[in-house]
């Protein structure tokens, strides 16, 4: 109707296959430098995690400050912050046993009772149960990623199942590195944002994939790195399409959901871009690695 | 409409109709109606309508020391039964190790006591016994724990007046509560806090010199009072009566005593309660609460009605939770409260808010998106997107799924994602114009081609989303099911809907030839 479709060749032809070697470095880089991260600086651990309790009160006519002043006289740990605008502050306290936390909830409650108008939440999660959120969430992943090769497996052959994972690992690791670098809170939520990211850059390798696999039985004389070429112009148009309107949806989540989603919302929009990026920079590069035909082993 | 079979037509117009129509109660919800349909909408996660949830750990090691305990009580009356001396006894974690002063009769004491306790792991060894807590017998009591703090957490909750509230047993040792509308549960954890072990003893005021010491002599215990630690109290180990016999217990108020709680027993009870107190007039009863002494008033004649009041400086609050607490009965173990998260209902009513807006500037965004790429075809997917978002509301309110924070995230997500089906099949169709001019055969293959990827990409997400539900907890599963009803959705909506939106555009619009 405007004819935008025009922008993307109905059969480009772009090389993407030649700029492997470049792409590899980058995303090798990208995980030697994530995987640093990770164990030097960490992540910004939530109390789902870290355990600890939380508290998200309005307030009228009181400063951050003056909150701060009354509750640092009583706890040395506590640590507060506005969230999203300057009447809603977000109290975190670091507790050390249960019985501990419920009282100490109650306390800050009633120390900054008259400065509230009202108390939003509060949360309080156990070390027992942070500890083993943690793994569970760990478990999750890593079920995932084993579950989405098996299916690759079988409804591909086992090649393509290592290329999907090797990118899938890469999407995770590179999307922990960077929330670690941005210092976006991990939280219960972030899990499901990785999760999603797994089915998300799994279905966008799989097109491609999908594409492979007809093209190799259709030009049964064209070079592989020719084939995976054309693969991946194939479907360009389509992995730029739908990346385009699952950003488009996660930025107006990002703005508009709420502080509590924010983080959540982000994670995905990193998630959503590494995920495209791999599957046609590392996915099917790492297809070449294997020989799917007799004759490519003339070569 | 070349070659486009009814009976397709009719199945995706009568679906498309049933989520639009399933949709209506949880769009147009009203408190007031009467209407059956009308109250069949999505249930709002506690994140969304305000509530608390709270998971509670039964703390299982008391009772292993408790038992423990009744181990060594017992040994002791049997080695006094048969007159053999113990010369030591270790409580170590998981074991009793008794050493006899002599080893003749040891096997009589183990038949004794194997009577009294079955399935306990005994070892003899020499002059000494151990007895040890095995795995059986630890699951029989901590089965048998939670069913019971199931049941008085539940007349607890019931007490205190929280509507329709749920509480689960979850996992080996821990009971899961979702209390909605419950804004601060302060109250609540009070009431849970306590286990709320009632009993009578009777006081031995005669033994001053085993209080000097603090050191109570076999078959006593010394218990402080409730308000003043130092005061201690001298008791019978034997409870006379205790909190299971009582039938009811109300707050009460007395002119002289202020605020008290009245309780009545049952015929055990009264029967019980009736001879001790004939018997011992003139010598204190204790009642102890949760190991401390409330008050310990003088029996001054025998009560026989079964009933009475307990006072202490009790204000009227605590005395009827006090009395909510007896009526529902004591809790085996101590609860303690290893998670909590209360919400608002004002940061409720906000995320709702705020999902909406992004929902809708979301779908617009799209929506003008594809219309902008695809022209008429982009409409026409857009079309199967709004259905898609109706369908998915009907389903969550059908299957009586509870919609949360994150369960919005996985909307807004879904509405970006479900166009992608559509963009597989019109990028086919894109392709397939340049091969050839027919028309219908064109939009045949398309949707052929797209099919096979469209299954295996949706599948390895509705993967993701499985485990998601199966590793996740609350509002995550929440998540879980909406991407994955939405990912059900939209296969249906771009395999089957948009397909005959396709099908009737063209052949309405009585294209020549197709240009996407």
């Amino acid at each position: 109707m405007f004819g935008l479709n025009k922008i993307i060749p109905v059969e480009p032809n772009i090389n993407f296959l030649g700029l492997r070697r470049n792409f590899l470095i980058f995303s090798i880089l990208a995980i030697l430098i994530s995987i640093g991260l990770l164990s030097i600086k960490g992540l910004n651990l939530g109390i789902d995690f870290k355990g600890g309790t939380l508290i998200e009160v309005s307030t009228k006519n009181t400063s951050i400050g003056e909150l701060r002043e009354i509750l640092s006289s009583s706890y040395s740990d506590v640590s507060l912050q506005e969230f999203g605008n300057e009447n809603i502050i977000l109290i975190r306290l670091q507790n050390k046993s249960n019985q501990e936390s419920i009282e100490t909830v109650n306390s800050v409650k009633n120390l900054i009772q008259d400065k509230v108008v009202e108390f939003r939440r509060s949360e309080f999660v156990g070390p027992t149960i942070s500890s083993e959120l943690l793994f569970r969430g760990f478990q999750a992943v890593s079920f995932a990623l084993i579950a989405i090769l098996i299916y690759i497996w079988l409804r591909f052959e086992w090649q393509f199942g290592f290329g999907a994972v090797v990118a899938l690992t890469h999407d995770v690791l590179f999307t922990l590195g960077l929330l670690s670098i941005l210092n976006v809170e991990f939280s219960l939520a972030t899990i499901a944002a990785i999760l999603t990211i797994a089915g998300y850059s799994i279905n966008d390798t799989v097109v491609i994939f999908d594409r492979v696999r007809e093209n190799l039985r259709k030009y049964k004389k064209l070079e592989l790195v020719d084939l995976f070429n054309l693969s991946v112009n194939n479907t360009l148009s389509r992995t730029i399409m739908t990346s385009l309107t699952t950003l488009l949806a996660l930025v107006s989540l990002f703005i508009f959901g709420g502080e509590v989603i924010r983080p959540f919302a982000l994670t995905m929009i990193i998630g959503v871009i590494i995920g495209t990026y791999s599957s046609v920079f590392i996915a099917v590069p790492t297809l070449l690695i294997f020989k799917f035909r007799p004759q490519d082993e003339d070569d | 409409m070349k070659n486009y079979p009814i009976w397709k037509s009719f199945t995706v117009v009568s679906l498309v109709l049933l989520g639009i129509i399933f949709a209506i109660p949880s769009i147009i919800y009203d408190e007031s109606s009467e209407n059956w349909f009308l109250k069949n909408k999505i249930n709002l996660g506690l994140d969304l309508q305000g509530g608390s949830y709270l998971l509670l750990e039964v703390q299982l090691d008391v009772l292993y020391k408790e038992e423990l305990d009744n181990f060594v009580d017992s040994v002791r009356l049997i080695s006094r039964d048969q007159a053999v001396k113990i010369e030591k006894i270790d409580i170590l974690e998981n074991e009793v190790v008794v050493f006899f002063g002599n080893k003749e009769k040891i096997k009589d004491i183990r038949d004794s006591f194997f009577q009294m306790y079955r399935g306990v792991t005994l070892q003899i060894n020499n002059n000494k016994i151990s007895i040890k807590l095995n795995d059986e017998y630890r699951k029989i009591i901590q089965d048998s724990a939670i069913k019971q703090s199931l049941e008085i957490v539940r007349k607890r909750i019931d007490e205190s007046g929280t509507k329709e509230p749920l509480i689960q047993r979850s996992g080996k040792k821990r009971i899961l509560l979702q209390l909605p509308g419950v804004k601060d549960p302060e109250r609540i954890k009070d009431l849970l806090g306590k286990t709320a072990k009632l009993t009578f003893h009777i006081v031995d005021n005669e033994n001053t010199s085993a209080l000097q010491n603090n050191l109570a002599p076999f078959g006593k215990i010394i218990v402080p009072d409730m308000y003043d630690e130092n005061t201690k109290y001298l008791l019978d180990k034997r409870a006379v009566v205790g909190g299971e016999n009582l039938v009811d217990a109300k707050g009460s108020f007395d002119q002289t005593e202020g605020h008290a709680v009245s309780f009545r027993f049952d015929t055990e009870g009264a029967q019980k309660f009736g001879k001790v107190t004939t018997n011992n007039i003139g010598k204190n009863l204790a009642v102890v609460l949760d190991g401390v002494v409330i008050t310990a008033p003088r029996i001054s004649s025998a009560i026989t009605g079964g009933s009475g009041i307990i006072t202490g400086n009790f204000n009227a609050q605590e005395a009827s939770d006090l009395a909510v607490l007896l009526r529902a009965g004591a809790l085996p173990a101590p609860l303690e409260i290893v998670e909590e998260r209360s919400v608002g209902a004002g940061l409720g009513a906000d995320s709702i808010a705020a999902g909406q807006i992004a929902a809708v500037i979301g779908m617009v965004l799209v929506c003008i998106f594809m219309i902008l790429i695809y022209g008429t075809f982009g409409a026409l997917a857009n079309v199967s997107l709004i259905v898609n978002l109706f369908i998915i509301i009907s389903l969550l309110g059908t299957i009586g799924a509870t919609l949360t924070l994150p369960g919005i995230a996985g909307i807004v997500l879904t509405i970006g994602m479900a166009v992608d089906a559509n963009v597989l099949i019109f990028e086919r169709i894109k392709e397939e114009s340049l091969k050839q001019t027919k028309v219908f055969q064109i939009v045949k293959n398309g949707f052929d081609r797209a099919m096979s990827t469209i299954l295996d990409a949706n599948i390895t997400t509705l993967i993701a989303a499985v485990l998601l539900f199966a590793f996740g907890s609350g509002p995550i599963r929440g998540f879980s099911i909406t991407l994955s009803l939405g990912v059900i959705a939209s296969m249906f909506t771009a395999l089957m809907l948009t397909n005959f939106l396709v099908y009737m555009y063209l052949s309405f619009a009585n294209k020549k030839e197709l240009k996407l």
